[in-house]
């Protein structure tokens, strides 16, 4: 337990000390709520505004788009943050913690849980935006969802982990950004509608965890219930898997399980990689 | 005295290198053993499959009663380790670095201030605990690692090449604290050096080249082997005194780099009087000393350490 909490406080420790990270970070965020927000935003509006002209009144894509955004932080900053485990190899520190008597697998579990605070915390300056964005959740909903954002930001770092821990170097990490990361967003309806996509790329979707994570964070957020069934379906939100649509605790259960599948992976693989 | 450490027939094979070519030796308790060899001979390899860093493979070793191999979680926490390469949190205070430790070696929570005020006091670094390191020389951040690696009294301090990279007056007051803390603690210390006269501080040396321990004793006893006198010679012509010197002297060991020439006698005082004086070559230059630990690694291997080291700083 002090070995977890050892690796997870110094982790802390740096992040807060980081000023250039800590704001470097808010930067793709802010950038997307930017675009969403102000160009693509009333676009969208106006597309599904005159396709649906006695629903479309006060409908706001900002407000549909932002959990996606967090969501997209969530998975940015916990892959990436794992990943400092490899800065950790190349400058030495790697060696100080391996030589001590803590198990390899108290090292996984801190460093998953480190880096899956702090996407959570990231996650959560985003909400100190809502206010300006001119969108608005239910306190209740934002502080139901926190929990759920931690539970998958550990999926994503353990996802993060295992990578890492085929990597030497952080030379190979663009490339997994740009062949793993970039389509995990793109593909989960984080950002756009997933409706009518070809076939194929619906498997796609289907068989990205990050879509059912997406899916989650939007149905505690937003007032599913009082919405019109149009708008509903224009968004997206009626998920469906083998012709069932799926319910918040089916999903909330999938990813749990996920969650403990690659937490145990990805520490058996650090394990190995570092007996 | 019993053996804390002991190394059968240890091998380490790279793909297409050996590094550590079949070693055996003992450290005994309390004792300063130090590893000394060029570049390359293998030294940090060693250390490092001694510590449980490095997978040997072939041998046994075992540490304080535990394999090396099986009882990996013991051996850690028997052992502390300065590395070659720095492995400090840069980000971080002294203070921080050395609370960390704490944690990972599981040092009781109520002496950890302790401790770390004693640690520190140990390498006069008290009063820099709140700075972050990467604003510290790099003397200081060696004298961290040292105090980091006591925190949690292990049986033996591992210090590969505690002064590498280091001006020499700094060098001088590391090996200060090092022999300090074997006073006061009594801590069995395994060193590696390619410095010379640091490694006469150790009780036992093994010297080490490609791979193969090729001595091992006191330092005393490893220049007594080689017997007598060295006397360096140079003349106007040195090839024409040096033969000379091998028809009129043939008990004297000749040997030359460079310009000058080595005569490994049994008595310096006989063999000046009666022969120098009246050697035929003009003499440029003399000087009269006791071997010293290159003069053993030269003996055994024709080399100097000297010349196979580059200059590190
Ligand atoms: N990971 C590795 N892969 C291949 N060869 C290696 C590796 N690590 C070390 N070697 C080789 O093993 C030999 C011994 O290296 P080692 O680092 O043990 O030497 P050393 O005695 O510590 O030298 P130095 O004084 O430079 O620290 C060297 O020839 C080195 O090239
Ligand atoms: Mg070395």
């Amino acid at each position: 337990m002090e070995g977890i909490f050892a690796i997870w406080i110094r982790d802390m420790t740096r992040f807060f000390r980081d000023r250039a990270r800590l704001i470097g970070s808010f930067s793709m965020p802010i950038l997307f709520l930017l675009i969403f927000g102000g160009g693509m935003g009333g676009t969208m509006e106006s597309l599904i505004g005159s396709s649906m002209p006695d629903a479309g009144e006060d409908f706001q894509y900002l407000q549909f788009v932002f959990p996606g955004i967090v969501s997209m932080t969530l998975l940015m900053t916990s892959i990436f943050s794992s990943l400092s485990i490899i800065e950790d190899k190349n400058f030495g520190y790697m060696k100080e913690i391996l030589v001590s008597p803590i198990s390899r697998v108290s090292i996984a579990v801190g460093k998953v849980l480190s880096a899956s605070t702090i996407a959570t915390f990231q996650g959560i300056m985003l909400f100190l935006l809502i206010p300006f964005l001119g969108i608005n959740y239910s306190l209740t909903s934002l502080l139901l969802v926190i929990p759920f954002m931690f539970l998958l930001a550990c999926a994503l770092s353990s996802f993060g982990l295992l990578i890492a821990s085929f990597l030497r170097s952080t030379q190979g990490f663009q490339l997994i950004v740009q062949i793993l990361v970039m389509p995990m967003i793109f593909l989960s309806g984080a950002l756009f509608p997933i409706n009518n996509m070809p076939g194929w790329m619906d498997v796609v979707v289907k068989l990205n965890p990050v879509t059912y994570g997406v899916d989650v964070m939007k149905k505690i957020m937003i007032d599913v219930e009082s919405l019109s069934p149009m708008i509903r379906d224009a968004m997206g939100l009626n998920l469906q898997l083998f012709g069932t649509t799926l319910t918040v605790a089916m999903e909330i259960a999938f990813i749990f399980t996920f969650t403990v599948i690659l937490i145990l992976f990805a520490t058996l693989s650090f394990r190995r990689a570092n007996a | 005295m019993n053996n804390i450490i002991e190394v059968r027939e240890l091998n380490k094979t790279y793909k297409d290198k050996t590094a550590v070519d079949s070693i055996d030796f003992d450290v005994k308790e309390g004792e300063i053993f130090g590893f000394l060899g060029p570049n390359g001979a293998g030294k940090s390899t060693t250390i490092n499959m001694i510590c449980t860093m490095l997978a040997p493979t072939s041998g046994s070793i075992t540490i304080n009663g535990f394999d090396g191999n099986k009882d990996r979680r013991d051996v850690r926490k028997s052992i502390g380790i300065i590395f070659q390469e720095n492995t400090l949190d840069e980000k971080l205070t002294a203070k921080e670095n050395l609370m960390l430790h704490c944690r990972f070696y599981n040092v009781p929570r109520s002496k950890r201030k302790e401790r770390i005020q004693e640690v520190l006091m140990i390498v006069d670094l008290v009063d820099e605990k709140e700075n972050r390191v990467e604003t510290f020389s790099g003397g200081m951040k060696r004298r961290l690692e040292i105090a980091r690696g006591l925190l949690h009294y292990p049986k033996v301090l591992f210090l590969d090449e505690p002064t590498v990279g280091l001006d020499p007056q700094t060098r001088a007051h590391i090996w200060e604290y090092i022999l300090r803390l074997k006073e006061k603690e009594g801590i069995t210390m395994f060193l590696t050096t390619h410095y010379l006269d640091e490694a006469e501080i150790s009780d036992r040396i093994a010297i080490m080249d490609h791979g193969k321990i090729i001595a091992m004793d006191s330092p005393e006893n490893l220049k007594n082997t080689l017997g007598g006198d060295i006397i360096e010679l140079s003349t106007q012509d040195n090839e024409k005194a040096m033969l000379e010197i091998q028809a009129k002297a043939p008990e004297a060991e000749v040997t030359s780099k460079e310009d000058i020439i080595y005569l490994k006698v049994a008595s310096s005082d006989a063999f000046i009087s009666e022969f120098i004086k009246n050697l035929e070559v003009p003499l440029t230059r003399l000087n009269i000393r006791k071997p010293t630990l290159n003069d053993v690694f030269l003996s055994f291997t024709g080399r100097n350490i000297a010349s196979t080291e580059p200059d590190k700083q």
